[in-house]
């Protein structure tokens, strides 16, 4: 008979416990993920012998002590896990794992979605949440040789997002723009994607959809740390391309990506070259997608961009930001004092999920 | 009996069977299984499924099962008690079940 085992459950307050979880998670060649809300511990004589944590619908931070492996440890953690969530009202989950945890997962009711091959895969707990919103989005194909697409976060919608939406449009039959879902943005969701509604009515050749958690979301884009912090850089883009060209491009039969050009910004410049090639490259079978780059609207010199609106906006510069941004998002600058605050108190915080944005 | 929200009953272990449910507009039974015993006796599972759903007359629902080789008498005790969870109801309608 073995000892017995302990199912406990640790709060992120519980600084302590955390530090122990920490600890075997290192053991383990993980480290702790910062947007972890709740752990799972599963306990023996005391010691940690596996984990699990979860951060809204994503599971990580996913370990067991080797020599435990094959005992049904796995099944009885992910069994509390997928209860956790529930009780905390997701029911679409996902996991980032290793790939050697796949075939595991996979008895656990979770899919393979996308895979960085030996290193990381992205599964999710059905195997047509996915198929079904491609199917869905099909709905919305249109006609023409030429389909555009953008995924923008507008954070918030400036005259270079709107410069972007109208030069991307005049040259395709049609465009399709995805407005990133995620609320970790300053604005919230409905009011940056009533913004991009207002400002690009008057495009004829226009669909505005809203964004869903298979493109740039937390799921994608997981703060999810391994050890080589470059190769996981790598992943979270090159998962988040293969998800849209294969799923999503498709499913509208889009031809070309539209991004503004990045003067500034490392990551985001990174991330428009790793898009060139995911986007395009023979090594997946998928109808390839042309990356366009557009050089971006500028305003006595410089780009305009939304993070220099918020900049602005926590000097409370309104006379410079009048300049850059549509008549709509100034009014909504001016009539939401809150947001304003909002804004000047988290100027400096931006999370991975505004990568990719104007 | 109205399913009105997401629910889940049961554990992923050896011998149980885990059931996921979900509210579906109109009046489809969308049964998604998998099992380590499909091929022995995924049409049994499948018909117990849909009989325990008949019997409670449920309709528009997504079912996701992940079973464990889980015995008839443990897979209907744990769809119904995903069902009354997932329900507005507060007790299940024994009666029906027999």
């Amino acid at each position: 008979m073995y000892n017995s085992t302990i199912f406990s459950r640790v709060k992120r307050s519980e600084y302590k416990k955390i530090a122990e979880i920490t600890k075997f998670l290192r053991k383990n060649d993980l480290n702790i993920d910062t947007s972890v809300e709740e752990f799972i511990t599963v306990m023996r004589d005391s010691q940690i012998i596996a984990c699990g944590g979860i951060a809204d619908n994503i599971i990580k931070c996913i370990a067991i002590n080797e020599e435990l492996r094959g005992e049904g440890i796995a099944l009885s953690l992910a069994t509390e896990l997928v209860n956790l969530a529930y009780e905390r009202h997701h029911s679409h989950l996902f996991i980032y794992t290793k790939t050697q945890n796949e075939v595991l997962f996979r008895q656990c009711g979770f899919f393979p979605i996308a895979s960085v091959p030996g290193i990381v895969v992205l599964m999710e707990n059905s195997n047509c949440r996915l198929h079904r919103y491609s199917q869905q989005l099909a709905t919305s194909r249109q006609p023409g040789e030429k389909i555009g697409c953008i995924i923008m976060n507008a954070n918030p919608f400036t005259l270079g997002h709107q410069y972007l939406v109208q030069q991307a449009a005049a040259q395709c039959d049609w465009l399709h723009l995805f407005l990133v879902k995620e609320n970790t943005s300053t604005f919230p969701y409905v009011d940056r994607l009533r913004l991009v509604t207002e400002g690009t009515a008057n495009i004829p050749n226009l669909t505005v959809h809203p964004g869903s958690e298979y493109m740039i979301s937390r799921a994608t884009f997981p703060c999810y740390f391994i050890k080589e912090q470059g190769i996981v850089d790598n992943c979270y883009t090159e998962i988040d391309l293969k998800i849209f060209r294969q799923y999503l491009a498709s499913a509208l039969g889009v031809t070309h990506r539209f991004v503004g050009t990045e003067p500034f910004c490392e990551v985001t410049s990174k991330y428009n070259a790793d898009m060139r090639y995911w986007l395009n490259t023979p090594e997946l079978t998928f109808p390839p997608i042309e990356l366009v780059e557009i050089e971006r609207l500028q305003h006595e010199g410089t780009a305009i961009s939304a993070s220099w609106v918020r900049r602005l906006l926590a000097k409370k510069q309104m006379d410079v930001i009048a300049n850059l941004v549509p008549d709509c998002t100034y009014n909504y600058l001016i009539n939401n004092p809150n947001i304003r605050q909002k804004s000047a108190g988290t100027s400096s915080e931006e999370s991975v999920i505004t990568v990719g944005e104007l | 009996m109205k399913i009105v929200k997401e629910a889940v009953a049961g554990t992923l272990e050896s011998s149980d069977v885990m059931v996921r449910i979900a509210p579906l507009g109109g009046s489809e039974i969308d049964l998604q299984l998998n099992s380590s015993v499909e091929k022995q006796f995924g049409d049994a599972i499948r018909e117990t499924v849909m009989d325990t759903l008949a019997k409670l007359g449920v309709t528009g629902v997504q079912l996701i099962i992940d079973d464990k080789g889980a015995l008839d008498c443990i897979l209907r005790a744990r769809l119904q008690t995903v069902l009354l969870r997932a329900s507005d109801s507060k007790e299940l309608p024994w009666g029906a079940l027999k």
